[in-house]
């Protein structure tokens, strides 16, 4: 019975993280993996390690730092073998060309096929600044890299945006 | 500040408040931290996409939970019993077989979680899984065929036939590879279990669909059609096609 509970417990902790979090990971998902249906898959793949390790999760403060560290790993694990640095925006498959479909705007159309066709590094620290709200510093935990390190991205990101969309 | 180190600075953080001095004196750095502000927000916008609707994967139970309170108090609350004599083994062989029978039995009525049979479980989830049943000729990509049938789980020759879904899915709280091919009749599922044994051949029939489970090496490969479907000749492709790494 008090097992039983603990379990019931346990599931309402995580069904409550995933309902406030959810929608993160899968953008996050999605731009690290540029491709709708590998995002869908990561965020599954995620979700089941993070409900297998949800009690080593001891600060609720950090519950979306720590999921979207499992989404970041877990996206790595799924290119582990065939990463695609490069891709030919001309040719798309119908999955990576969802991510860029919008209706009727062409400066959002634009806009979203700059930020994708920006590099990995330069992308990533964008997302999980502008998309997540995060701080130079937890971007820099995040993404294991020095607070300098991420100013400089930053920084070229955006103005590669600013180049890119004045042409 | 000077005019270069102010616009590293916003165009590293829009939110950056300092230097307001410079800014202050500044027009052309005023009138740049406006653009900057301005192109953060359409990246904004631009990285909202859309998400789909949520789909929870099945969760596995998790064993030997303990839960805080009750971890802190064992040492108080629990009073020590008598030390037992050692059993015999004869009373240690009982004693497994009634351990045996009881998960066997556990097994068998199912807990609304674990199902009575890898088939039930397997025929549940093509049927939570319908999506993928969608008759086309667009194959999957290779890039996306290779995340999902990773080198060390099987390697897959393209005798297999045309795959147009490919995902991860969870079978027996495993991760396994989920194909679909198409047959004769429509849509074929292919299920690659490395890890999951049987010892023969099972065939399982389920409301519109029927389906084999195969013994291959340590593992089995599930592959189910359409009632109408022959699935021998598809069986055999499968076979020939797929090697186990493991």
């Amino acid at each position: 019975m008090h097992s039983s509970k603990a379990a019931t417990l346990r599931r309402q902790r995580f069904d409550q993280y995933v309902g406030v979090y959810h929608q993160d990971m899968y953008r996050y998902a999605a731009w690290l993996s540029r491709d709708k249906t590998i995002a869908e898959d990561v965020v599954q793949e995620a979700l089941l390690r993070a409900w297998k390790s949800l009690d080593a999760l001891r600060d609720e403060t950090s519950a979306k730092q720590w999921l979207l560290t499992i989404v970041r790993r877990e996206n790595a694990r799924y290119f582990e073998r065939k990463r695609l640095e490069t891709v030919d925006i001309d040719n798309l498959t119908a999955s990576q060309a969802a991510l860029l479909a919008v209706e009727d705007d062409k400066e959002l159309d634009d806009m979203r096929q700059a930020i994708y066709e920006l590099e990995d590094d330069y992308r990533e620290p964008l997302v999980l600044q502008v998309l997540m709200g995060f701080s130079t510093n937890e971007i820099a935990e995040q993404m294991e890299l020095k607070q300098g390190a991420v100013l400089t991205r930053l920084h070229r990101a955006r103005a590669k945006l600013a180049v890119k969309m004045e042409r | 500040m000077n005019c270069e180190e102010y616009r590293e600075a916003i165009a590293a953080d829009p939110s950056f408040d300092g230097a307001a001095g410079h800014l202050s004196e500044c027009s052309a750095c005023q009138v740049y931290r406006k653009e900057m502000l301005a192109l953060n927000q359409r990246i904004s916008r631009a990285l909202a996409i859309d998400v789909p609707q949520l789909d929870v994967p099945e969760l596995p139970e998790i064993g030997a939970e303990v839960s805080p309170e009750s971890s802190t108090s064992m040492s108080d609350n629990v009073v020590a019993l008598p030390k037992r004599p050692i059993l015999s083994p004869v009373l240690l062989g009982l004693a497994a077989t009634v351990v045996l029978a009881a998960f066997v039995g556990f097994r068998m009525v199912g807990s609304g979680v674990e199902y009575p049979t890898l088939g039930d479980e397997l025929l549940a989830h093509i049927d939570h899984e319908r999506n993928s049943l969608v008759v086309t000729n667009v194959a999957v990509s290779d890039a996306r065929l290779t995340s999902v049938v990773p080198a060390d789980i099987a390697r897959l020759d393209h005798g297999a036939g045309l795959i147009t879904y490919a995902r991860s899915c969870v079978i027996k709280g495993r991760s396994v590879p989920h194909l679909v091919i198409q047959g004769e009749h429509g849509p074929v599922t292919i299920l690659l279990m490395p890890d999951e044994m049987v010892s023969t051949p099972q065939t399982i029939t389920g409301e519109s669909v029927k389906g084999v489970i195969l013994p291959v090496g340590n593992g089995s490969i599930a592959i189910f059609g359409e009632r109408e479907e022959s699935l021998d000749q598809i069986e055999k492709n499968i076979l020939d096609s797929v090697t186990w790494s493991t």
